[in-house]
């Protein structure tokens, strides 16, 4: 597994990188930190209001938001450091360093979206995971084992989905290097803080259909806290394989626009 | 003093910024979505009735003034300043003749001028679809127009004077990222402050936050009135001078401690 063995070596790589800027690591703890309080306390906020809301009530909520934090880790630990070289005045495509990159014998989608990591996001993934299971337990909902195996498959789908997007968002710099595109989605990732069903139902449909970020979130959660339906399991599955195809034949048509850096 | 000098300097930045247009756009869209989150959260959890006194129409009022109210008092120039320290750049700050304060403020109105572009015309077609409902009266929008006023100047000189401790210290960004997030959480963002919970509000009526952001929008919905109204103000107007006096001292002691490496 050739593969397997660079992914190793560019965690290796980026460890190094990473420890050199010691003081980062306390700046990324008060981040992280605020991240989850603002968090939680958003939703906090919102229920000390109002019992229910469509429906939805406070643990079931908080179920989303520990998904939403999940997944903003998962993608902060490697497909966002990855993908973010690309895009920029700074960045490879501008400068035309994606030359070097192009030469490498590997796929080259491949060292696009796994060539450098993000280690302290682990640290996020660990509260995003404690904020769910806190959620689940307060629903009284037992964590049973095909739940969780469900709630894993679901995750890995729904990470699937977002790295699709970030992927098509990213080969847009081919077209406009200077501009970050994929913080247009960061923005709109945002609304998957809260559960669908909180949304009036143009959002609702747009957030599943247009961009599903509502999938990414809502799916999973519901998935851990038993809830999940057979249409849901099947649309967030199918989604996620079309997607990542579509992605990845967007970016090869993407790339193929690459003509370097006059110097 | 030379005034012609400093305005000058305030046309020419906002000309140059208007050709990264695309970038502000991308940083004004992302800086507009809290506040949209929480319009459709809280509009759709009112209903038909209403919660916290304010109708689902009321609330959409209420966030569309406040992505207004936040794109006007939102200082980016200060997350700039920092670097403009530490890279030395700021001795051509020092040596052209005129008050260098001018040079964060031509980038504050240039960023204000750039970000409105895209902002005022956003807003004005979701307050087409969303019918917002707004009872005001005149001496209230006088009021809240002074409190607006305010409202910027606490901003811009509470995250100067922040941005200015870079003179001693290399990480105080992070202060920065907290300050965004107690804005967040005190200013009215998260939910209007007279709706939070006891202890949040207390923190709210107390610290800066809340008249950086909430308060001119509560004065011109006539949520305080009477002698709140002058507490308020007066509470304001300490912070504001506070701020603006903080940033004085910290600049003076700075300068004496800058040792203009590079440039």
């Amino acid at each position: 597994m050739v593969y397997l063995r660079l992914i190793a070596q560019f965690i290796r790589a980026s460890i190094m990188e990473e420890t050199s800027y010691r003081v980062n690591f306390w700046i990324n703890l008060l981040h992280s930190l605020l991240n989850l309080t603002t968090g939680v306390l958003g939703v906090y906020i919102l229920f000390a209001q109002i019992e229910r809301v469509n429906g939805w009530g406070f643990p079931a909520a908080l179920a989303v938001l520990g998904v939403y934090l999940t997944i903003q880790a998962l993608r902060n630990l490697f497909i966002g450091p990855s993908l973010d070289i690309l895009a920029g005045m700074d960045g490879e495509v501008w400068s035309g360093n994606l030359d070097f990159t192009l030469v490498r014998p590997v796929n080259i989608q491949f060292l696009a979206s796994f060539r450098r990591w993000h280690l302290f996001a682990l640290f996020d993934l660990i509260l995003g995971l404690g904020v769910l299971v806190f959620a689940v337990v307060r629903m009284h909902e037992a964590l049973t084992l095909p739940n969780i195996g469900l709630f894993l498959l679901t995750l890995v789908a729904a990470t699937g989905i977002l790295y699709a997007i970030l992927l098509a968002f990213s080969a847009l710099v081919f077209w406009s290097p200077g501009v970050m595109f994929t913080w247009i989605f960061d923005g709109v990732f945002q609304l998957g803080r809260y559960p669908l069903g909180l949304y009036p139902g143009w959002v609702r449909l747009a957030l599943t259909w247009i961009i599903p970020v509502g999938v990414i979130t809502t799916i999973p959660a519901q998935a851990l806290s038993g809830d999940l339906s057979m249409n849901q399991l099947a649309l967030i599955l199918l989604m996620s394989v079309v997607l990542v195809f579509c992605a990845s034949l967007f970016f090869k048509a993407a790339l193929r626009r690459y003509a370097s850096a006059s110097s | 003093m030379n005034h012609k000098g400093g305005w000058a300097l305030i046309k020419s930045s906002w000309l140059s910024w208007m050709q990264y247009r695309s970038f502000f756009f991308i940083l004004a869209f992302g800086w507009m979505i809290p506040p949209l989150i929480y319009m459709l959260v809280w509009s759709g959890a009112a209903g038909a009735g209403s919660l916290g006194g304010l109708t689902s129409q009321e609330f959409i009022a209420y966030y569309l003034l406040l992505i207004l109210v936040n794109q006007l008092t939102y200082s980016q120039t200060n997350w700039t300043v920092g670097d403009v320290i530490r890279m030395g750049s700021i001795n051509h700050w020092l040596l052209r003749p005129m008050p260098p304060l001018y040079n964060p403020l031509a980038s504050e109105v240039a960023g204000k001028v750039v970000t409105m572009v895209f902002v005022l015309p956003i807003s004005s077609v979701l307050a087409l679809v969303l019918h917002p409902e707004l009872h005001t009266s005149w001496d209230r929008v006088g009021l809240a127009l002074l409190a607006l006023a305010f409202a910027w100047l606490l901003r811009f000189f509470w995250g100067y004077w922040l941005a200015l401790l870079a003179f001693w210290t290399t990480r105080a960004d992070a202060l920065l990222a907290l300050q965004d997030s107690l804005v967040f959480l005190l200013a009215g963002v998260v939910a209007p402050v007279w709706m939070l919970p006891a202890g949040l509000k207390a923190a709210a009526n107390g610290l800066p936050f809340r008249f950086m952001v909430g308060f001119p929008i509560e004065v011109l919905m006539g949520q305080v009135s009477g002698q709140a109204l002058f507490i308020g103000f007066g509470v304001q107007t300490l912070w504001a001078a506070a701020a603006v006096i903080i940033s004085t001292i910290v600049w003076w002691l700075g300068l004496r401690r800058y040792a203009a490496i590079g440039g």
